[in-house]
């Protein structure tokens, strides 16, 4: 008798796994899936009678392993229909995400600090150093000592805000030169940033407070090309990759030689058009080879050593770069201004 | 700027090349073209064709317009045209200037063939403003006779030319003339150099010219020639258009000859009316004290004891170099001419101009340096103008002078071109572009250098640069081979960016506001003599100013929120020549105290720097939310400074930084647990919380890891006059784990040394 049973019953369990896999995936909702474990799983399930009634231990075995699997596949279909019901909600809170995020206020860098620094690390890429000259400064370090005799034009008090026979308001970078040159032996290369003061009247393109950028190198064998690779770099950096730079003789007492450099156009490519005047061109400033008494002035021997020196307003290329219409407004602060950059 | 007509130029050097590449040129090795402009009749499509001689065949009153003439006009065609003309300065006879119908003007019109009152003109007779050549209106043109009918205009007169504006630099007064630009683009186009213009004519007479130079360091040469029977007249059209052309206005033949000579060739030229002066004498002094002069624009002007003076023998008749006397100028009756062609030191020329703010085209040469050798030739060329334009008589000369400067001798070492420049140049071009400019190079390599280069080529760099800016092109671009490496922000550079990076995280805008300022606060701040306008008079001591305007300037324009910092110097007066600049960081909120304490607190903390404040009035400051912190202040501004709740403060960053540890170490806030506990404190109105925490911290040592105050609560449950402060403090050991009982001691030390010190009761 025993023997017998025990057939009937292997056979009665897969026959009852095999319904109750059955009911376990089709079952759609949890409270379904609940049923169904009453049902197949439950005190009164034949599953738990037979259990209960079982004597051998091989049909034990079996009824126990059909239950572990059962259980298994109850908890992997719980399992998907939580998250199936979890979608479901989450669908319902569906928001807009074109609507705005969580706003945070943030402030703006002036457009001529960003100018200064990209210059400034521009620079520090290239191993030099920031150096930082009065603004209030001695006729000798802004004039004399650059080698500007009296009767230069740039001496004028017409140009020239003085505060005493002997003191100005530095009217360029320049005189960061000097200074920077009597404090350290060579070789030098630092770039001096700020302002600077003009007797101009306020107009669109005229500001009687600017900045300037001074660069200097002072090596063993600084030269003219050395100049034009440094500026190529830099207007490359500002400007763009495709630019090029071109430098035309000019007069500086503080070089010898002296020039001028420009950039081709940024907005022509150096077609012409009225940003750069039908030239091709655009100004960017005055460089040269760092003239003998400068040397002389903060003991530098002319023999050892050459350098170069460049300088250039910093309001100018930003209002062209960025097509900023009137340099006054970089003075203004008007947040509707400062907050477009 | 310095006008060069094109025409003007090739009587001197004579090239092909088309002028914008000879600009392009000058523009590398020169000076600046700022633009090529084309005067006169525009040549294009033959337009100049269009242009003839015209002989004037008949000429009558139009039968139906009493203004208007009817001429008929020989043009070189087979019959005569009808021309209605508006002019009556010439009859039949007359040779004039024509334009055919289809010419296009100067003005940019194209001349059609009209009926004028009923009368057909095929054509226009024209006037010397309607060619361009000269000023005058009230009557056509009458040419010379000569020129048969219908010969092209352009073989009698300047009808169309190109106009180089140049820039030149201060260092080169030789450019500032035809003649030295000439001699430029002979040099950097490789062509041959005419002749400097101008050839004496034989002298009609030997008639002794008084001329005295009492001051040779103002005037080291004085040429003066005499003239008799000039006639004072208007200048042939070429002359006038070619003055037009380089931007001066034709005035009469003797005037126009002297700025001619000075456009040609760079040296001014002074015309007195030899019958005005005292004595017919020229003494070149100073001026005396107190002497007075009226000047040509009728201008009586006060000069100065180092102002340089052409006198007579009684009284100043020109500021040398700058501007004559009214009452010596030649005028139409002027018959009797002596023409100066000096030379003055520029310095002098300089400040005299300065001090009068009186610039002319003669001062900005002089100012510049004028080669003193130059002299002559420019009075060679205004006595043979003088004689053919004035038909005038030459009847004296004189050239006074003193030893006159030597020609600098430098030597190059055509090496130390290569190594400045960083090309190399082959020595035997680098002669040829110094002989191309007249240098004389020896074989030793001492440089001679011409005259009117004297003052700005005297050491070899100078040399140098006349080499390489004509080589400028073809420099590499290359950089520095260097001996040593560095670079990078120092700690001030560093900490200014992080100072700049916290704020604009917090929602501030970086403002640049100008250093000049109408009136500081402080009395001894420095003052322009000079300033700009009343606006910008004073180096501020204070950011504060600035800030307040940029806020007020954003409400104006409707803004709500506003928030503004600067980091800039400050000028503080030192009693010293020069002040101490300080770089100090300010800002401006709307909100009030706590915003701008916030920035505070929140720069200190990206700073690492421990905020210590403490209440101080300030006069522009809210009585009540005023602070001071060792760096500077912080607190509400003064309402009747600007409407509204408005958080200001203002801090000297070196200060900041000095407190600023250079490395910060590791905490261990970790590995023990932190010990949490609530206190709240009773103490009087007049204590400040943070008082109670530089107590309580002392108190407590390390192990009070933060006290931080989080609800002030004033009410029936305390008494008036007192207030509870309630605090969060955190224990905490980076050693061990604190105990229960260890905690209880430290919360017992804090409430024992509150109480002894504010008398703070421990709220239960």
């Amino acid at each position: 008798m025993s023997k017998r049973s025990v057939t009937v019953a292997a056979v009665e369990v897969e026959a009852l796994e095999r319904d109750a896999q059955g009911a376990i995936a089709a079952a759609p909702t949890r409270a379904a899936l609940d049923d169904a474990r009453v049902r197949y799983l439950g005190r009164k399930s034949d599953l738990k009678l037979a259990l209960r009634s079982v004597r051998d231990r091989e049909s034990g075995m079996a009824l126990n392993a059909a239950r572990e699997r059962l259980e298994a596949a109850f908890a992997a279909r719980e399992g998907e229909l939580e998250l199936a019901e979890l979608d479901r909600s989450l669908t319902e809170d569906t928001i807009d995400v074109t609507l705005p995020g969580e706003r945070f206020e943030r402030g703006h860098l002036h457009l001529l600090t960003q100018m200064r620094r990209e210059i400034e690390d521009t620079f520090l890429g290239l191993g030099y150093e920031v150096f930082d000259g009065p603004e209030v400064e001695e006729v000798y370090y802004n004039f004399d000592a650059l080698n500007t005799p009296e009767g230069h034009p740039s001496r004028s008090p017409v140009d020239t805000f003085y505060v005493s026979d002997d003191v100005v308001l530095r009217t360029h970078t320049s005189p960061g030169q000097i200074r920077y040159m009597q404090a350290h032996e060579p070789p030098v290369y630092m770039v001096s940033l700020g302002r600077c003061y003009r007797r101009d009247t306020p107009d669109p393109t005229h500001t009687p407070t600017f900045h300037q950028v001074e660069g200097l190198a002072v090596d063993r064998s600084i030269t003219l090309a050395d100049l034009k690779g440094t500026l190529l770099h830099l207007a490359r950096v500002l400007f763009g990759e495709e630019r090029e730079v071109r430098v035309r003789t000019s007069f500086f007492p503080f070089t010898e030689p002296s020039a001028e450099f420009d950039v081709s156009c940024f907005l022509c490519g150096g077609r012409g058009c009225n940003v750069c005047k039908w030239s091709g061109w655009i100004e960017m400033g005055g460089c040269g080879v760092v003239d003998p008494n400068v040397f002389a002035h903060v003991g530098y021997d002319a023999e050892r050593w050459s350098g170069f020196a460049f300088g250039l307003g910093i309001d100018r290329i930003a209002m062209l770069r960025h097509g900023v219409p009137d340099l006054r407004l970089h003075w203004e602060n008007d947040l509707r201004y400062l907050e477009q950059f | 700027m310095m006008r060069v007509p094109v025409s003007w130029l090739k009587e001197y050097v004579s090239f092909h090349e088309p002028i914008a590449e000879v600009a392009n040129r000058l523009v590398i090795s020169s000076c600046e073209v700022d633009r090529v402009v084309h005067r006169g009749v525009p040549d294009t499509n033959g337009n100049l064709s269009r242009y003839v001689v015209g002989k004037v065949v008949e000429a009558g009153k139009h039968p139906n317009a009493d203004r208007l003439q009817l001429c008929r006009v020989d043009v070189g065609d087979s019959e005569p045209r009808q021309i209605v003309c508006g002019a009556w300065n010439f009859g039949a006879g007359a040779t004039v200037a024509v334009a055919l119908p289809g010419a296009l003007l100067p003005d940019g019109q194209k001349l059609e063939q009209a009926k004028l009152r009923g009368e057909v003109s095929s054509g226009m007779i024209l006037s010397e403003r309607e060619l361009e050549l000269g000023v005058d209106h009230s009557g056509i043109l009458v040419l010379e006779d000569g020129p048969a009918p219908g010969t092209p205009l352009v073989d009698v007169l300047p009808l169309s030319d190109d106009v180089l504006e140049l820039e030149t630099g201060h260092n080169r007064p030789d450019l500032l003339s035809v003649y030295g630009i000439a001699r430029e683009v002979a040099a950097l186009l490789g062509k041959e150099l005419g002749p400097p213009p101008g050839d004496d004519p034989p002298r009609a007479d030997d008639e002794p010219v008084d001329v005295r130079i009492e001051d040779f360091e103002g005037c080291p040469r004085y040429v003066g020639r005499t003239f008799r029977e000039v006639r004072v007249a208007p200048s042939p059209p070429w002359l006038k258009a070619r003055l037009l052309a380089a931007g001066m206005r034709p005035i009469s033949n003797v005037v126009d000859i002297t700025n001619y000579v000075m456009l040609g060739l760079g040296n001014p030229l002074h015309a007195f009316d030899q019958a005005k002066l005292r004595e017919q004498r020229i003494v070149v002094r100073r001026a005396r004290r107190g002497e007075q002069i009226r000047t040509l624009d009728d201008t009586l002007r006060d000069l100065d004891e180092r102002d340089l003076l052409i006198a007579d023998a009684e009284r100043p008749v020109a500021i040398a170099g700058i501007m004559g006397s009214l009452e010596s100028e030649v005028d139409e009756q002027t018959s009797d001419v002596l023409l100066e062609a000096a030379n003055f030191e520029p310095l002098t020329i300089h400040r005299t101009s300065e001090r009068l703010r009186l610039r002319t085209e003669g001062s900005n040469r002089w100012e510049k340096g004028v080669d003193p050798y130059l002299a002559e030739q420019a009075a060679k060329l205004g006595t043979q103008l003088f004689v053919e334009l004035a038909g005038a008589r030459w009847t004296g000369d004189v050239d006074e002078r003193r030893d006159l400067p030597e020609r600098p001798v430098v030597h190059l070492r055509p090496e130390r071109t290569d190594l400045l420049v960083g090309l190399r140049t082959d020595p035997g071009d680098q002669r040829a572009i110094l002989e191309s400019l007249d240098f004389e190079v020896a074989s030793d390599w001492n440089v001679t250098v011409p005259t009117w280069r004297a003052r700005d080529v005297t050491r070899e760099a100078d040399l140098v640069e006349e080499v390489a800016r004509f080589r400028l092109d073809d420099v590499p671009f290359t950089l520095p081979q260097r001996t040593a490496m560095f670079g990078r922000l120092s700690r001030e550079q560093r900490l200014r960016r992080t100072v700049e990076e916290v704020l604009v995280g917090c929602g501030f805008s970086e403002a640049y506001n100008w250093s000049l300022v109408p009136e500081d606060d402080d009395p001894n701040a420095i003052r322009l003599p000079e300033p700009l306008s009343a606006d910008q008079a004073v180096l501020r001591t204070t950011l504060r100013h600035g800030l307040i305007e940029s806020a007020q300037r954003n409400v104006d324009a409707g803004a709500h929120d506003v928030a503004l910092f600067e980091i800039a110097r400050v000028y503080l007066p030192t009693g010293d020549k020069l002040p101490e600049e300080r770089w100090r960081v300010g800002a401006i909120a709307s909100g009030g105290f706590a915003r701008a304490k916030g920035a505070v607190e929140t720069v200190h903390e990206a700073l690492e720097v421990e905020l210590r404040v403490e209440p101080a009035p300030q006069p522009f400051l809210h009585p009540g939310k005023a602070a001071r912190l060792e760096s500077g202040w912080v607190g509400e501004l003064h309402p009747a400074l600007l409407d509204g709740k408005w958080g200001m403060f203002e801090l000297d960053l070196a200060t900041l930084f000095a407190a600023v540890p250079d490395v910060v170490h590791y905490e261990d806030v970790i590995t023990y647990p932190p010990v949490r506990q609530d206190l709240a404190f009773v103490v009087d109105e007049s204590v400040a919380a943070g008082a109670l925490i530089e107590v309580a911290k002392q108190a407590a040592g390390d192990a009070l890891r933060e006290l931080w105050p989080f609800d002030v609560y004033r009410g029936d449950q305390v008494g008036a006059g007192k207030k509870s402060i309630a605090f969060a403090a955190t224990f905490q050991s980076s050693e061990k784990t604190l105990t229960d009982k260890e905690a209880a001691e430290l919360r017992n030390r804090i409430v024992t040394a509150v109480q002894s010190r504010f008398g703070a009761q421990l709220r239960a």
